[in-house]
């Protein structure tokens, strides 16, 4: 297992999406400033928000928790959280779970961001 | 009291022995804080790549102790770094095993029932998955509270390497 950084998240504006690349390790230390990230967003009225894994080296079930936490409000307010470019380390929790039965989790950002543009939301539990 | 201090000494001593980063130690122990986290999957994670298991495997090893770990230094300690707990690894045969060993209140995760995934998810439900997680990943798990011959609470997670 190689987790270098501890966590850090790089944000990007997309339009009226917003894209949080995460970097490091998502658990219970780290899952509160990933937390306070979101909620920032949506107490300014940002509700569509695109999550890039791509530099996430693991998560536990308090990084899972956060998702859990935000995603029926956004979806009640038209919103959404969608998951791009996890490694199969990462995935295979989301999996075990059977996350990805409530959230997009694509492959690449372009396929989110164009999923955002069509108002296409996974919610079909 | 005696007991209790007798648990806490015992803990303390533990901790001073192994505290320091011995690769050939089995055992790890850290005070109760999420920043400890880390440092114990990495311990896990070695040991269990070491005995044979592939990075996938070691991984969900890794996050069935760190999930175990994070339920104690939140429910039973408090968040109180003031306590330790140790991780300790024993092998036998194709058998690996994680022992963690607490001083909190006994709490035993084999309890709690593992949720019905499809309607958490339909009825967006928090929190309550790391013990699920743990049940999933492992392939046994066992528990045994403190007693008068043993101060420490034990948690065993057991994997078989195929």
């Amino acid at each position: 297992m190689t987790e270098k950084n501890k966590f850090s998240i790089m944000h990007r504006t997309n339009g009226e999406v917003d894209c949080l690349h995460l970097h490091g390790y998502l658990d219970a230390l780290t899952a509160p400033e990933l937390e306070s990230s979101i909620d920032k967003l949506i107490k300014d009225g940002r509700k569509m928000i695109l999550v890039n894994f791509r530099n996430l080296d693991y998560i536990s079930s308090a990084g899972l928790g956060v998702f859990m936490a935000f995603i029926e409000d956004l979806r009640k307010s038209g919103g959404d959280i969608k998951l791009t470019e996890m490694n199969p380390k990462v995935f295979s929790v989301f999996d075990l779970l059977g996350f990805p039965m409530l959230f997009d989790i694509d492959k690449e950002d372009e396929s989110a961001l164009q999923k955002f543009a069509n108002g296409d939301i996974k919610g079909d539990v | 009291m005696l007991y209790k201090n007798l648990q806490m000494a015992t803990l303390r001593a533990m901790y001073r022995m192994y505290s320091r980063n011995d690769t050939y130690s089995n055992l790890i122990c850290a005070p109760g804080k999420y920043s400890e986290l880390r440092k114990v999957r990495k311990f896990v994670s070695t040991k269990a790549e070491l005995f044979g298991f592939g990075a996938d495997e070691a991984n969900q090893i890794a996050l069935a102790v760190d999930e175990a770990c994070t339920n104690l230094i939140q429910h039973a300690y408090h968040l109180d770094k003031s306590k330790q707990f140790c991780v300790e690894v024993e092998t036998s045969g194709r058998r690996f095993v994680v022992k963690i060993l607490d001083d909190g209140e006994p709490f035993n995760p084999l309890d709690v029932n593992s949720p019905n995934m499809k309607k958490y998810l339909k009825e967006f439900r928090k929190g309550g998955l790391g013990i699920h997680l743990m049940k999933l990943v492992m392939d046994d798990i066992k528990y045994s509270p403190s007693s008068k011959s043993r101060p420490q609470n034990v948690l065993k997670l057991i994997k078989l390497l195929q």
